[in-house]
């Protein structure tokens, strides 16, 4: 499990190259920038279709937008083939790379444990064509795909459960983070980077044109998708050892998460407590875990 | 050097082995399943520094052969019809990025499982050169020059060398096996252009993202680097005869009997070998008809059938595939190919083999009796089906 770090052991050396061409308040942009910061300069970065939040140094290699996994698994094996180990295999893809389009290449990548390390900003939807539902997408949540109408109320299931699926693969380390949470997350990026074998971290990453909320209010929104419950941060190891890296005596009520979010805004009272219960029932069960130190599903 | 009697995908799995391939991927489909089996064993051996990755489908295998070809590892993957298909859009990313893969195509249609070649015809877009062979020998002979091709600096393009799933795939010929020691100083160790390691990499190509630059200009510079595959075939085709003592005419295509001969018959494949059999009988008959297979279909061989044309009188060109609608692609090449000419010969265009039908030597021996018989001014159908 990562070890914990304070904001000075963030390093000061800057990856990414300003200005991106992100939008103002993207959190897949200061993803990005957290990321490869820990990372450091010996990577090979692998980016299929997705927002092009960032340009980082590095060079980088792409392909298909179904093709992240294997595209990794090339890169890795090319690497040791050459003797040059030293170099890492590094992913940063979006949530349809990795939950939806490029899920059977990762799954393939994940139960050969190839040597590669998958970072997703998750956005929750497919922003960089405009806001469309995805399998990351939360329940109720209004897209350009899932639209609010007498016959809708956006979309209608729950997002997909991709940290718990890739720990199923048994692989060393999948792991979530929040751009909400940096020494959290730059922890996370130290810890998976030296390990050998398939490591996920799935970075939640606030969207301000597709969630719709005030792009100084990035880190907010972060911040409340944790203390809610909503985006818990946690990390599994062999598909097996669980821990819990925010644990407050008392979750806020998801309403604090969803109403400053016009994707949200159409939520009646009854489907913002369907949320509610959803949440805690998630959460007491990750709490379980937890307290054992094992995954109890 | 040394005899075996082995299957098509042994030879295949044997130019794997001797051109020291670093990283191969492949997912099993008949007919080229045993490959997969072949490089499995190849890998538990470890007789030499290879890595082979099971993949979970074909998509994959293709994306891991371009990824670990642009880190600069000498590469294989192989499939068969729907396979080939399914792996359509990352070849695309492979010919544009010229990374100097090497892909075995087990010919098999996509009705029915027997082979034709409607799967390597239908990726004529992807950017890669494609070859047609016929004989066990000859599968080992052209992957180990398609290696030397495609890593040439000149070059840079991915190759498929195609050849018939079952007839060749399945059976088994007497085949010579190269030296290693020979193949070694024959085919020098790939080296990546440019290189994608952090410490080596040019610092200009990290902003590299959307537009800037003429967007054609890509493709005619892609266009122009697979027609020099047709000198530096020829070339490597000279130099693998020196070292080898075996050579497939001229690389792009090999003539048989066509010394005293009036007319073509132009095949590619396993079935060309059917149609040399058809050739030596009509020529004990008096009949003037010899053959040209046609090797390489992408870069096409417009000069050396320019050249055929001013000596012949007929072409008969039997084509293994169709386009619906639009007809025998290596048909539709040669009669633009001798478009400009001033007297252009008389063709014949066969549909053959589709499907995996046979076709036998009196099938051919019909083919050059209709060709004779209209250059002569007799009456016969455009088209036939065989």
């Amino acid at each position: 499990m990562s070890e914990r770090i304070t904001r000075p052991q963030i390093p000061m050396s800057e990856m990414t190259i300003t200005p991106g061409s992100a939008c103002q308040g993207c959190g897949a942009a200061l993803a990005a920038r957290l990321a490869f910061k820990a990372l450091g300069p010996n990577v090979i970065r692998h980016g299929i279709p997705c927002c092009p939040d960032s340009v980082t140094k590095t060079p980088r290699a792409g392909s298909v937008f179904e093709g992240g996994g294997a595209m990794l698994t090339g890169t890795s094996r090319a690497l040791k083939a050459l003797g040059r180990t030293d170099v890492k295999a590094v992913a940063f893809f979006g949530d349809g790379g990795t939950y939806d389009i490029g899920f059977q290449g990762l799954s393939g990548a994940a139960e050969r444990n190839e040597n590669v390390f998958v970072i997703t900003k998750d956005n929750e939807a497919y922003m960089n064509t405009g806001n469309q539902r995805s399998s990351a997408t939360p329940k109720y949540s209004r897209t350009s795909t899932t639209p609010i109408g007498p016959k809708s109320r956006g979309k209608d299931t729950p997002k997909k459960n991709i940290p718990f699926i890739f720990a199923a693969h048994y692989v060393p380390y999948v792991a979530t983070a929040s751009v909400g949470y940096p020494e959290d997350l730059i922890a996370k990026v130290n810890y998976a980077k030296d390990i050998e074998g398939f490591k996920m971290l799935i970075i939640q990453a606030p969207c301000p044109v597709g969630w719709r909320f005030d792009p100084a209010k990035t880190i907010e929104i972060a911040r409340s998708g944790v203390q809610t419950g909503v985006w818990p941060l946690m990390e599994i190891e062999h598909g097996e050892t669980f821990k819990l890296n925010y644990k407050p005596k008392e979750l806020k009520p998801v309403s604090e998460y969803l109403k400053p979010q016009a994707r949200f805004r159409h939520m009646t009272d009854a489907e913002v407590s369907d949320v509610q219960e959803f949440t805690t029932n998630r959460w007491e069960s990750l709490v379980k875990s937890d307290e054992s130190g094992r995954i109890i599903i | 050097m040394s005899y075996e009697v082995m299957v098509g995908n042994k030879a295949a799995a044997t130019a794997v082995k001797l051109a020291k391939v670093q990283v191969a991927s492949a997912f099993p489909i008949t007919p080229q399943t045993t490959i997969t089996q072949y490089l499995s064993e190849m890998y538990a051996e470890g007789s030499w520094d290879f890595d082979f990755v099971n993949v979970e489908g074909e998509l994959s295998s293709q994306v891991v052969v371009q990824a670990a070809s642009r880190v600069g590892a000498r590469t294989f993957t192989c499939t068969s019809g729907p396979g080939l298909l399914y792996m359509h859009h990352p070849m695309q990313g492979t010919g544009s990025g010229r990374l100097p893969v090497v892909m075995a195509v087990v010919h098999r249609g996509y009705k029915g499982m027997q082979p034709d070649h409607s799967d390597l015809m239908s990726q004529q877009w992807t950017g890669w050169g494609h070859q047609y062979v016929e004989h066990a020998q000859e599968v080992l002979d052209s992957l180990l020059m398609a290696y030397k091709v495609a890593e040439d600096p000149r070059i840079r393009i991915p190759i498929a060398v195609g050849y018939d799933g079952y007839v060749l795939s399945y059976t088994a010929e007497p085949v010579e096996i190269p030296d290693q020691a020979l193949v070694d100083s024959w085919l020098p160790p790939n080296k990546p252009i440019p290189s994608i390691l952090p410490d080596e990499v040019d610092p200009s190509t990290f902003a590299r993202g959307w537009g800037g630059g003429d967007p054609q200009m890509p493709w005619k510079i892609h266009h122009e680097a697979i027609l020099k595959i047709e000198d530096v075939l020829k070339e490597t085709m000279d130099s693998f005869e020196k070292t080898f003592g075996r050579r497939y005419g001229n690389g792009m295509i090999e003539t048989y009997m066509m010394d005293d001969a009036e007319c073509a018959i132009v095949a590619m494949g396993t079935i060309a070998g059917t149609c040399k059999a058809a050739v030596e009988k009509m020529q004990k008959e008096g009949k003037k008809v010899g053959l040209i297979k046609l090797r390489s279909f992408i870069p096409f061989p417009y000069n050396d059938f320019k050249e055929w044309a001013k000596k012949l009188d007929g072409f008969a060109i039997v084509d293994r595939s169709i386009c619906p609608g639009k007809g025998g692609p290596a048909f539709g090449k040669i009669r633009d190919a001798l478009y400009d000419m001033e007297e252009r010969p008389k063709l014949l265009q066969f549909h053959a083999g589709l499907g995996g039908k046979e076709v036998r030597t009196h099938d051919f021996e019909m083919i050059g009796d209709k060709i004779l018989n209209y250059v002569k001014g007799g009456k016969e159908d455009q088209i036939t089906w065989v």
